[in-house]
């Protein structure tokens, strides 16, 4: 990683800041009406901190989530990742962001099920333009270092959730992303599997992925270094 | 770079969805199969043409007189010409021809049919062989020898019994005749309006001696030189009366050449007429193939979202739905073309026919094809190209 460098006011600093939002907002046009999902968002992420972002259904976490992923651009405000404003950026550039910054993982797993899960995780290889073989090689790679390594020419519904989401989050790990971006990794699973899938991401994170949970579990929370709650579009504690 | 996964990627969405696959892609195969049928048969037909005609004579060329000829024709036709049509180039005989209708009768049995004027070099210009007997002789050409020599079908209706060999036929009307039988010809199809099989053949200088009523020739028969172009050799010899006579109607030149040529003209006309109404249901085919393309897109709204999700760009999204669109015309082409080759085959066959196979209409039919899924799968994969991460991801 580059050392997240601005030269700003003249003085060089490094502030370790890997996600800078900033007066963010996001309006979508239902019909005529106007809803504003997000109403001035301010949030530092650190690198390789663990952070929570929660809040109930229709507080605009989703849709925080979804424009620090890059799937989404802010109607207004700055989003900065590693130093780069990608608020305004296109497509393409978007697209490329998430391939190789952005690791995602969601509750329901969205792995392709007519792809064996060796295919799967090769996925977003293929997008970075990774050769077939080197390709292949990697994607087994992680699926052993996840424990599936007996399972790469299954396809998805051959397996039990927990082994689902591990692949999926071999999946999310493929170009070695900056952040991970985790839409309730558990909420889909049973307590046991689901503390087991949390303990993976810990070590993820412990290894320097920044993370990025999205969850309204407590419990799940917690155990992350800190939580920010959302409520109506707006960070709860803000002013 | 993608191309394998994207073909393997569709492989795997046919064959999760086989009926639907190959109902989509019918419009395709059955356009393709009557591209190919269509002109498979019509080169088919066009050759066994040629070869049916060339069966009565490619290399005869016959010149008769319009019906409005005028003095310079009357003075034209002598059997004196035939010199200077042996002059024209390409032109390697020349002999005058006449034929009359005759009532005629040999022991009980009459019959009305043709006599016509022979030479000896008639076998060769005509390919004819004998069943029984021989065919006029050089020496009955200078004797005028009151012999005949009979088509198989006419041999058979005055000599029933089978003994018209050295038998004798009494020609009725205004000049009688008593004509023997030398020869019986082998059954042959006709040419150019001669009917060998009821023809009776006599020598010319008998005719001209004993049955002609004037010394106009009713027609000339012209043997080409096969080595050339038999079709140019038959302008010369227009050329030539045309000049003769002043007129380019006076006389009519017929070659079994130049209908083969207007025939074959004819027959690929309308197979080029029949390919564009083919290519219309290969039209229709690719909407069909637009339409599924379409029904696969909203059904793989979630995957597409997926995919975006881990970095493809709309390019990728959208090169991967065009090789699916490609990949199910152009397998839809390949099995038009077995149908196709497989019908035309199959009528070829029934009707006797050599069987032509046009690597150029097959080429052109899985170009085309090809070319259909490009055309009509581009919109729904730019459809799906364009769709929204976050709603796609949101589908279920």
């Amino acid at each position: 990683m580059s050392g997240g460098i601005a030269v700003g006011t003249g003085v060089v600093k490094d502030d370790g800041i890997l996600v800078r939002v900033r007066g963010l907002e996001r309006i979508y046009k239902v019909g005529d009406e106007e809803v504003h999902a997000l109403r001035g968002i301010d949030l530092d992420i650190h690198r390789g901190e663990m952070i929570a972002i929660m809040g109930p259904s229709g507080s605009g976490k989703s849709t925080l989530m979804h424009i620090v992923g890059c799937l989404d651009s802010p109607t207004a405000g700055i989003l900065e990742i590693d130093g780069e404003d990608v608020s305004r950026l296109g497509e393409v550039r978007l697209a490329s962001i998430r391939n190789r910054r952005i690791g995602f993982v969601f509750q329901s797993f969205n792995l392709l099920p007519r792809l064996t899960i060796l295919e799967n995780v090769a996925l977003p290889l293929m997008y970075a333009g990774v050769p077939l073989k080197a390709r292949r090689a990697r994607a087994k790679e992680l699926l052993e270092s996840v424990g599936l390594g007996d399972r790469l020419s299954h396809n998805p519904n051959q397996l039990s959730g927990g082994q689902r989401q591990r692949a999926a989050i071999a999946r999310a790990l493929a170009n070695d992303p900056a952040i991970l971006l985790a839409d309730e990794p558990t909420g889909a699973l049973d307590s046991l599997t689901g503390q087991a899938i949390l303990d993976s991401v810990k070590v993820i994170n412990a290894r320097g992925t920044t993370v990025i949970l999205v969850t309204h579990d407590p419990d799940v929370a917690a155990s992350c270094h800190r939580a920010v709650r959302l409520k109506d579009g707006l960070l709860e504690g803000a002013a | 770079m993608m191309l394998l996964e994207n073909m393997r990627s569709a492989a795997q969405s046919f064959g999760g969805n086989k009926l639907r696959t190959l109902l989509s892609i019918t419009g395709i195969v059955i356009g393709v199969a009557s591209v190919v049928a269509i002109t498979a048969l019509g080169q088919s037909a066009s050759a066994n043409i040629k070869n049916r005609i060339a069966q009565a004579g490619l290399q005869t060329i016959f010149v008769t007189a319009g019906r409005h000829s005028g003095a310079e024709v009357e003075r034209l036709f002598k059997d004196d010409l035939t010199g200077e049509l042996r002059e024209i180039d390409g032109i390697r005989d020349a002999l005058a021809y006449d034929q009359r209708s005759f009532q005629m009768r040999a022991g009980q049995n009459d019959a009305s049919d043709s006599v016509a004027t022979a030479s000896p070099a008639f076998t060769d210009i005509f390919s004819l062989s004998m069943t029984e007997g021989r065919f006029i002789s050089a020496a009955d050409m200078s004797d005028r020898s009151p012999v005949a020599v009979l088509g198989s079908e006419l041999a058979t209706s005055l000599f029933p019994d089978g003994d018209a060999l050295g038998s004798t036929i009494r020609l009725l009307g205004e000049a009688p005749q008593i004509l023997r039988v030398v020869g019986i010809l082998t059954q042959r199809s006709s040419s150019m309006g001669v009917s060998f099989d009821s023809t009776l053949f006599v020598p010319r200088t008998t005719y001209l001696a004993r049955i002609a009523r004037s010394t106009r020739v009713g027609s000339f028969v012209l043997y080409a030189d096969a080595s050339r172009d038999v079709v140019e050799t038959a302008k010369r010899v227009e050329t030539f009366f045309t000049a003769r006579t002043g007129s380019s109607t006076a006389v009519r030149v017929m070659s079994p050449s130049t209908i083969a040529d207007t025939m074959s003209g004819v027959t690929e006309t309308l197979s080029a007429f029949l390919t564009g109404i083919a290519a219309v249901s290969l039209l229709v085919g690719g909407i069909g193939i637009m339409n599924i393309m379409l029904v696969s897109v909203t059904e793989r709204t979630k995957e597409i979202g997926v995919r975006k999700a881990l970095g493809a760009t709309p390019a990728a999204i959208r090169s991967q739905f065009l090789v699916e669109a490609v990949a199910l015309t152009a397998t839809g082409g390949a099995l038009g073309v077995g149908l196709g080759l497989g019908v035309s085959r199959i009528v070829t066959l029934a009707l006797g026919w050599g069987f032509a196979v046009s690597l150029g209409a097959i080429t052109l039919a899985l170009g085309v094809a090809a070319a259909t899924g490009v055309f009509f799968g581009l919109y729904p994969a730019s459809r799906a190209a364009r769709l929204d991460p976050v709603i796609a991801l949101a589908y279920e």
